[in-house]
């Protein structure tokens, strides 16, 4: 359907879930510095 | 329609990528994470949270 075969599926679907990760935990990181400084709550 | 297996996540997650080709949809679903976090964080400030 996308055309992708699967083994691509697969090696895209790992990066996605590596960039994601660090995409997470750069938000989360940058949340508890603003938390930290000035809380919102 | 023939009983579709339903797929067992987050094994089968990959398996995403053989219905939607990111060659083509990467960018508009980074887009539209972008949208929804400003849109949050628009909301939030506007309601007073923040500085």
């Amino acid at each position: 359907m996308s055309g992708l075969t699967e083994q691509q599926a697969k090696e895209f679907h790992e990066q996605f879930k590596t960039t994601f990760t660090a995409f997470v935990a750069l938000a989360g990181l940058a949340h508890l510095l603003v938390a930290a400084a000035q809380p919102w709550i | 329609m023939s009983e579709i297996k339903k797929p067992k996540n987050p094994e089968d997650d990959w398996k995403v990528w053989m219905v939607v080709n990111p060659a083509t949809w990467l960018m508009p679903i980074l887009f539209a994470v972008l949208a929804t976090v400003l849109i949050i964080h628009w909301v939030l400030l506007s309601l007073g949270f923040g500085f």
